[in-house]
């Protein structure tokens, strides 16, 4: 059975090239366009790993991990942040949050799909 | 020389803020905070057309990504479809198939002629039957002979007996007739088996003509068989190795339009910079509503302090600090 990843990004572009590549991988991907509908994901379906950007309208991802690692069913899921922030203290913010790892935007499909298998739950 | 050229913009906007300035402060002050709401004024025109540009560069990317999208999810579904080359696998176990079925033919073919050089060989013994009668026939016919110059012995010696012999005389004619009818037997028998001999030897002879015929058959049918297996080879051959070479286009292609896929992740970067753009103008240009001329380098500076904390990427503060770039930082992971 499919690995099921949320996908959290308000760019249609990324969503676009980060799930082709989920996709092509084997991964079932659930997509949402901000951190609000991000949390609205979160129903109670089984999702095996998130990956959210950092900068976005509404719930930014910084503001959705403290809710994701507060929520009963979800705050052991590993969480990836996928932005164009490569500042230190925005990561240490990110880490100090709960996430798993940091990728800066742009980024290679290869190198996010690597650190997906590495984290993702079985 | 930044109201030199506010003066010279025929924007209407522009110069109606700059007529209904605030006339309060000294002839030059005010002239000075004429300048400045001017050119504060320009910032929300600014920003609208940054706030343009950026929602039509988002909203064509968009679109050029999604077309990108479905093009790739074209080519893999084309990709399923072709598969993998395995085609030329089955096409030459199925050639394999079909040489082996059609050599059992071939086969079948060459058992049917030797049952029937077996049949002719049967055949030809009766040759030797039929000498052996041709002997028998002749050796009938030295009987009769035999006889017949008996008989005729047997007829003098009656006669020479006078009226004594009469009797004898009649049973020499009779033994005459006898052996003239053997000899007639014998001879009937000797050409009939010449004729059975000729038959036969006419039936050895047509059988060797069929026999070299039918060799040729199946010799003709063989390579025939094998030549039509060899095009199918080759043309199920040249197909694999098209459908193969075309698989290998299309996931190059497909390769390559990934690739600008991931070129495309530019918009969300320009966007975001854009959007700090357009967030930063309009926030100056709120300030600056209530901010007198003496005060404007302040607010400038606490608005470029401002401007430095919102950055999202590197090139943004790179910029703020006046160094030139247009490198983009490359893909990297941290793990926590």
């Amino acid at each position: 059975m499919a690995k099921r990843i949320l996908l959290v990004d308000d760019s249609a572009s990324v969503r676009t090239v980060a799930g082709i590549a989920l996709r092509g991988a084997g991964y079932e991907v659930v997509e949402a366009s901000n951190g609000q509908e991000g949390l609205s994901q979160l129903n109670g379906e089984r999702i095996h790993l998130i990956i959210s950007d950092v900068n976005m309208p509404v719930l930014d991802g910084i503001g959705f991990l403290k809710e994701v690692k507060k929520h009963p069913n979800y705050k052991f899921t590993p969480v990836i942040m996928l932005t164009t922030e490569a500042g230190e203290d925005k990561k240490q913010e990110g880490r100090a949050a709960g996430a798993k790892a940091w990728i800066t935007k742009p980024f290679q499909p290869a190198v996010m799909l690597e650190a997906v298998s590495k984290l993702v739950m079985a | 020389m930044l109201a030199v050229d506010v003066m010279e913009l025929s924007d209407p906007n522009v110069l109606d803020v700059l007529q209904t300035a605030d006339g309060s402060d000294s002839e030059s002050g005010a002239a000075q905070g004429t300048t400045i709401d001017g050119v504060f004024s320009l910032l929300p025109i600014w920003s609208r057309q940054v706030e343009t540009s950026r929602i039509q560069t988002e909203d064509a990317i968009v679109a050029l990504t999604a077309r990108f999208s479905q093009i790739v999810q074209r080519i893999e579904a084309a990709l399923n479809i072709s598969g993998t080359g395995s085609q030329q696998t089955d096409a030459h176990a199925e050639a394999e198939r079909s040489r082996k079925d059609l050599a059992l033919v071939v086969d079948a073919l060459k058992a049917i002629q030797l049952s029937r050089n077996e049949l002719v060989d049967q055949i030809r013994t009766l040759s030797n039957y039929t000498e052996e009668l041709h002997k028998m026939a002749t050796e009938v016919d030295q009987i009769g002979f035999r006889t017949n110059i008996l008989s005729l012995n047997a007829a003098i010696e009656a006669a020479h007996a006078g009226e004594s012999g009469k009797g004898f005389a009649v049973v020499a004619t009779e033994v005459r007739a006898l052996s003239n009818a053997a000899r007639d037997t014998g001879k009937q028998i000797s050409k009939k088996v010449g004729l059975i001999n000729d038959a036969l030897v006419r039936i050895g002879r047509t059988n060797e003509e069929v026999a070299a015929r039918d060799d040729q058959a199946v010799q003709a049918s063989d390579e025939r068989i094998r030549a039509v297996i060899a095009r199918f080879e080759s043309s199920t051959a040249s197909m694999a190795a098209a459908a193969q070479q075309s698989h290998q286009e299309s996931s190059a292609i497909k390769a390559q339009i990934c690739e600008s896929l991931v070129q495309l992740q530019f918009q969300d970067r320009v966007g975001q910079i854009l959007a700090q753009v357009v967030g930063s103008m309009n926030d100056l240009s709120d300030k600056a509503a209530n901010t007198t001329a003496g005060e404007a380098a302040q607010l400038a500076r606490q608005h470029a302090d401002q401007m430095m904390s919102s950055y999202t990427t590197e090139e943004q503060k790179l910029n703020h600090q006046g160094i030139e770039t247009n490198e983009v930082g490359h893909s990297a992971v941290t793990f926590f």
